[in-house]
């Protein structure tokens, strides 16, 4: 059993590893990140996530609702620390797991991986109170500064395969589903990890097609509508932890951004951390102070330029989970249950499944994201993907013990 | 009402689901219909099997906490506390239902604010609760859940709770649950005991953490009904005498019980009830901590006798190793709590302190042999320079008037030393912190003229200060300076890299916070050669740190600076990174990139024609981004009929540069007269603008080339590094020019040219063809007007140039209006949940914690990126998150 692998059991079982071991980490992280560009390219299949905020019990349980690493692929659209109480435990463990598993596991960079909002909300505080110095905190953050701003997921499958990757669901009870053009499933599973309630309809886009919902007894998977397969090119799906930003209108424009620094208080890269989606048209002020409000128009405007099927951002919490909106041309995922254990949301991660129809090839290849490749001229051709929601609840209480944060030891005042 | 609509006909079909041990429990399927008589409104569910059945029967209440999920759900929960769910086969049918609950609790508040209204006074009665006993713990429980609802009837058990003294009453009802092992009991006393805490009462709280009961109220939150097989352990935890640690005994029995009660209340805040407390009881918690601190600071710092003893622990007559550990751990936790104190009584602390020998303690710490008490003690000194950074620099400089050792140079000489990789981070940012050349003062530029200084006593003269800043930077950067004699940087040892890589930021942050200070430094000790060479180095993320110093170099946009870079290889070594990095999407290929795009956006014409000039074939073949292609179209618009103009024109071009922003001697920055912000725009302004017609007739190349030779004498001595192993590299081509032409010098100095007159430039001194034709002046009129098109960020305006100090894009504006304000951000958004949230650390009345790091982005010079404003907005942003999180409280 090699370090790396021993210090992923300890962060596993929610016991931290020592400090000269966390510097060693996040050198090598460093390594590694440095070699991704600003937006990292992803092949489907791929499980993205939204905000841990520290719920370390809850990551685990995300583990365990959509797939061990490496078993299952993963994009973790930031903020992974502040707020919960074991902001460093999750965060050290998806940086192992990076380190261990490097293609199999994606990070972007979130607000809160910033200098300036952990000391504010939680992170900075919890490195003190863990490890007697800001030592790893700045450690840390110099990792920070070194994750992709976003992420780009090709190859999308425009159906939804069988959910099979959860170990813990009963393949019995699954069924295949095509649709024609991206199928929507959402799965609500307790905390054994059992589905205890699928719901299955086609995408919300066509809202002439009703496709009426259809109500399952929990356990037994949605059946789709049987309409077979037309395979078509899905057009790709960006992944931001904010949003939008003006001065990125082409994702190639993300990659002349230098991101190693500390985040800004505005330009595309605060704007890309910071941004929101919202009912308006056009763009508008934040009510964060960073960022900006776009609305459905830009997204569309954006997508089809970049021959997009889908942004998948976090940053915002929703209530159940996941949220899609412009017609699905965007959705807020948000992967921390009861958020700061109180907040009594659910969490969901969002499934993409692996289109095989091109025999498994992908047809564009790193760096060539949002060039045309001769299929741009057909962009009413673009299918969005097919997405599975697994919807999960925090851990139960019993799992975990009661979060706390850990109590100063010995004091002189 | 609405909810006749609703009527009890309508079936819709759904599945009922109840929440037993965390599984979601199939009641079976039915049809489900909302009804009402009178203001009694109810769900009813009948079994679609057996139409008798009765699946489901449930009274809506106002305040029942109804959520509709994913289109088909409804999901709340009972008043017995089961966890519901109706998911129904049909959106529709959701939706009828959904409006059905909406309409009825929108009925029942309206009844209920009536009723309230009438019972304004009954509410005030007094609540008397039963004397405890196990037998009538549910009733009690019951009974203070209904009274916590309202502020009125929170205010009654309050005032009872403290009148009755009513918590000891319920302690031995725990011991005595405990010994009956009665796990209902106890968790009823716990969830008592969490609404007691909960009414959020100054007074019982502080009742709370006493001695005579604090182990039983937490010995009752042990038994979390949440958690219901979890057991805490939080008496054994405080009932630990040995945790309480004294280096010098605190005599004052007030005083050690206000220690001892802080401590308890920490606990309270962070451990026992980090889950569950709301924002009013966080932030009662956070206040009483905060006032019993400002109470044992003030005992400390006041009481001579004990600091005295204190200190004597450090004496040389004291040999216990121990205790003086242990001192230096008490100073940092005083430091600690003296950040959250208002700014009078920290300064009142640390100069107690200071006048005591915390220095000499410091540097004790930082010595020592165990790397944790190095940390602790730039710890201590970080809290200092954080307090007052200008009162720090003034014992050094004192210290360094007075020939002792300053305290900088044994940190930087610990620096170059350390092993420890985490302490020499921290010594770094201690450095650059002690040795900012930037004296924070009421001028915003820090530039102190002799006739300056004595307008603020104690400060020394700025000659002492520009020299104890040389004195240091030379000390600081030896290592990097002593990089000339390696003969390869590819063996640089683990150390040596975080050493360089911390000196090249450093470097970078002292050229980005001023100006001026730093370049007799860079210049005396060859310091950018040096930093050229990092970027060979095979650790990237070295190069990294140094393409970000000439990436800081670059948007400065200073003469003196440009001409570093453009007499170097610089260009050519960055260039070299684009091509190693080319076909691959990378960081460092990234920050390349942006670092050409900057040069393009801006228009930094020495730049633009250096790079084009010198490295024109490299750029053609990159083609993977247009970010090249345009830097040579740039270049191609420059120069007009841009096709002809040679090479000997435009070396000597970007050689002109140098000459306005050094006159005479290149010695500018020390101090003699220091450019104010108008002058240094003035000479960036005209720049550009006179070397429009160079470029272009006829007699441009003689233009030209007078001009280099005007050059000659300044460039040659900051760019001739005759000990340079990197020469061979190095663009030795403008000091053969310079030497060369050296002899015209000053012939065409005053000569005016018209054209620089337009409208668009303000009318410089520059050196200038005489003789521009007509026709070059309207055609550069023409081409200015498209780049204008092009760059359509550069706002209009008579001084074109200056747009580029604006923030970067278009968005600019929009940005500088922008209101911040958390307080009403959106029900969704992250900040206001965060302003729910308990773990918010800035939450409370404490501050956040000011780290030096922070201090990267401040700079007052007019760079695209660092714009002082936007600092400003940061700091804003984020009070305004605390006070959106106080408003809550």
């Amino acid at each position: 059993m090699s370090d790396l692998d021993r210090a992923i059991a300890q962060l596993r079982a929610c016991r931290l590893i020592p400090e000269t071991q966390v510097r060693e980490l996040c050198y090598k992280a460093r390594e590694l990140l440095i070699e991704e560009g600003n937006v990292v390219c992803v092949d489907a299949p791929v499980t993205i996530c939204g905000d841990i905020h520290g719920q370390f019990h809850d990551l685990m349980e995300l583990f365990r609702v959509g797939g061990d690493v490496p078993d299952t692929n993963y994009l973790f659209m930031g903020d992974f620390v502040d707020r919960g109480f074991y902001s460093l435990e999750s965060f050290l463990l998806l940086l192992c797991l990076k380190v261990r598993y490097p293609d199999r596991i994606t990070l972007i960079r979130g607000n809160h991986e910033s200098r300036q909002i952990t000391t504010v909300y939680g992170f900075y505080d919890e490195c003190i109170r863990k490890y007697g110095s800001a030592n790893v905190w700045r450690y840390c953050c110099e990792v920070f500064d070194y994750l992709a701003l976003g992420a780009v997921v090709l190859g999308a499958s425009s159906e939804l395969e069988p959910s099979g990757p959860s170990p813990m669901v009963n393949n019995a009870t699954q069924s295949t589903m095509a649709m024609e053009n991206g199928g929507l499933e959402t799965e609500v599973l307790n905390s054994r990890g059992e589905v205890t309630m699928n719901t299955y309809r086609g995408r919300q886009r066509s809202s002439s097609d009703p496709n009426p919902p259809s109500l399952r007894a929990p356990g037994t998977g949605a059946s789709g509508n049987g309409a077979a397969s037309t395979a078509s090119r899905t057009g790709a799906i960006l992944c931001v932890h904010g949003g939008l930003s003006p001065l990125i209108d082409t994702v190639d424009k993300i990659r002349l951004i230098d991101r190693k620094q500390e985040v800004p208080h505005e330009g595309a890269m605060c704007d890309l951390l910071w941004s929101d989606p919202d009912e308006i048209d056009g763009w508008g002020l934040s009510p964060r102070g960073a960022g900006f409000l776009f609305g459905g128009d830009i997204v569309k405007q954006f997508n089809y330029k970049n021959d997009l099927s889908l942004v998948a951002r976090a940053h915002q919490l929703v209530m159940e989970g996941y949220k899609e909106m412009f017609d699905g041309g965007i959705v807020t995922v948000w992967s921390a249950p009861n958020y700061c254990y109180r907040c009594g949301n659910v969490a969901a991660i969002l499934e993409l499944g692996e289109d095989t129809s091109a025999g498994g090839t992908v047809a564009r290849s790193n760096g060539d994201y949002a060039r045309s490749n001769g299929l741009t001229g057909n962009k009413a051709g673009v299918r969005s993907p097919g997405r599975r929601y697994r919807v999960f609840e925090a851990a139960a209480q019993d799992t975990r013990g009661m979060p706390a944060k850990k109590p100063v030891a010995d004091y002189f005042l | 009402m609405a909810l006749d609509a609703q009527s009890s006909c309508d079936r819709k079909r759904v599945k009922v689901y109840e929440l037993r041990d965390n599984d979601w429990f199939d009641r079976g399927t039915g049809f489900c219909t909302g009804q009402s008589h009178d203001d009694d409104y109810r769900i009813f569910v009948e079994s679609e099997d057996e139409p008798d059945r009765v699946l489901l029967e449930t009274k809506i209440f106002k305040d029942d906490g109804y959520q509709k999920q994913q289109e088909t759900l409804i999901v709340w929960t009972e008043t017995n506390g089961t966890d519901m769910a109706l998911s129904f086969q049909e959106a529709e049918g959701c939706s009828v239902i959904w409006n059905f609950v909406n309409a009825a609790q929108q009925h029942l508040h309206n009844i209920a604010a009536a009723d309230d209204a009438l019972s304004d006074d009954l509410e005030f009665q007094p609540i008397t609760l039963p004397a405890p006993e196990l037998g009538n713990l549910p009733e009690i429980d019951h009974m203070m859940r209904a009274a916590s609802i309202t502020q009125a009837g929170r205010d009654a058990l309050s005032k009872f709770v403290i009148r009755d003294e009513y918590i000891p009453k319920l302690l031995p009802l725990v011991t005595m649950a405990e010994d009956l092992e009665s796990l209902p009991d106890l968790h009823r006393l716990c969830n008592i005991m969490k609404s007691i805490i909960l009414l959020n009462d100054n007074t019982i709280i502080e009742m709370v953490v006493t001695d005579p009961i604090i182990l039983g109220v937490v010995g009752a939150l042990e038994y979390d009904p949440e958690c219901p097989t979890h057991k805490a352990n939080h008496r054994q935890y405080l009932a630990d005498q040995s945790r309480f640690k004294e280096v010098v005994p605190i005599k004052d029995p007030l005083i050690r019980r206000k220690i001892r009660y802080t401590w308890r209340l920490q606990y309270l805040k962070d451990v026992v009830l980090a889950r569950i407390l709301d924002d009013p009881t966080f932030s009662v918690l956070n206040s009483l901590i905060f006032f019993n601190q400002v109470e044992i600071v003030n005992h400390i710092q006041s009481n001579g006798q004990f600091l005295r003893e204190l200190f004597s622990v450090f004496g040389p007559r004291a040999p216990d190793a121990k205790r003086k550990e242990d001192a230096v751990q008490f100073l940092h936790q005083c430091a600690g709590i003296a950040k959250n104190l208002q700014a009078p009584a920290r300064a009142n602390l640390f100069a107690n302190f200071i006048t005591n020998g915390l220095f000499a303690v410091i540097a004790f710490a930082i010595k020592h042999p165990n790397p944790s008490l190095r940390t602790t003690g730039i710890d201590i000194l970080v809290a200092l320079l954080d307090h007052d950074p200008i009162m720090m620099r003034g014992y050094m400089l004192r210290a360094a008037s007075e020939k002792r050792t300053p305290l900088t140079d044994t940190l930087i000489d610990l620096l170059h030393v350390e092993s420890d990789l985490g302490v020499k981070n921290q010594l770094a940012d201690a450095v650059k912190v002690l040795l900012d050349p930037q004296i924070p003062m009421q001028d915003p530029m820090g530039r102190m003229g002799p006739d300056q200084y004595a307008k603020r006593p104690g400060i020394l003269p700025e000659a002492a200060v520009q020299a104890h800043f040389e004195e240091s930077a030379k000390r600081l950067f030896m290592p990097l300076k002593r990089l000339e004699n390696r003969a390869t940087l590819n063996d640089l040892t683990f150390q040596e890299v975080a050493l360089h890589s911390h000196l090249v930021d450093i470097l970078t942050f002292f050229v980005r916070q001023h100006l001026y200070r730093s370049r007799s430094v860079i210049h005396n000790e060859a310091l950018a050669p040096r930093v050229a060479r990092l970027l060979t180095v095979p650790q990237k993320h070295l190069k990294l740190t140094a393409l970000k110093f000439f990436r800081c170099l670059i948007s400065l946009q200073d003469t003196f600076y440009q001409a570093l870079m453009t007499h170097n290889n610089t260009f050519g070594l960055i260039l070299d990174i684009v091509y190693e990095t080319m076909p691959r999407d990378n960081l460092l290929n990234s920050a390349c990139l942006e670092l050409f795009e900057c040069i393009k956006r801006e228009n930094i014409k020495p730049f633009v024609l250096h790079v084009v000039e010198k490295y024109g074939e490299k750029l053609k073949n990159i083609t993977y981004v247009d970010t090249f292609q345009s830097l040579i179209l740039r270049y191609e618009q420059m120069q007009g009929y841009g096709a002809e103009g040679d090479s000997a024109i435009l070396s000597s071009q970007e050689d002109m540069t140098p000459t306005r922003g050094i006159p005479a001697n290149g010695q500018r920055w020390q101090g003699v007269r220091e450019m104010d912000s108008a002058e240094e725009e003035y000479f960036n302004t005209s720049d550009d603008e006179d070397e429009w017609p160079q470029g272009q007739g006829p007699n441009a190349t003689t233009g030209a080339q007078t001009s280099n030779g005007v050059v000659s004498p300044v460039v040659k001595p900051l760019v001739d590094y005759p000990d340079d192993d990197d020469d061979d590299a190095m663009d030795t081509n403008p000091e053969a020019e310079a030497e060369q032409k050296s002899a015209s010098r000053d012939t065409d100095l005053p000569s005016h040219d018209p054209a620089t007159d337009s409208p668009e430039s303000p009318s410089t001194p520059v050196s200038q063809v005489v003789q521009t034709p007509p026709e070059r002046l309207s055609e550069k009129r023409r081409r200015e007007e498209e780049d204008d098109d092009e760059l359509v960020k550069l706002t209009s305006g008579p001084k074109r140039r200056s747009s580029t100090n604006a923030g970067p894009g278009s968005a600019g504006l929009l940005r500088r209006q922008r209101t911040i304000s958390f307080g009403s951000a959106s029900g969704g958004s992250d900040k206001a949940a965060a302003a729910q949230g308990t773990s918010g650390g800035g939450g409370g009345v404490s501050a956040a914690p000011k780290r030096i790091a922070i201090n990267l982005g401040s700079a007052n010079k007019p760079s695209p990126s660092d714009t002082s404003p936007t600092t400003q907005t940061s700091s804003e942003k984020e009070n305004q998150g605390q006070e959106a999180n106080r408003e809550r409280e």
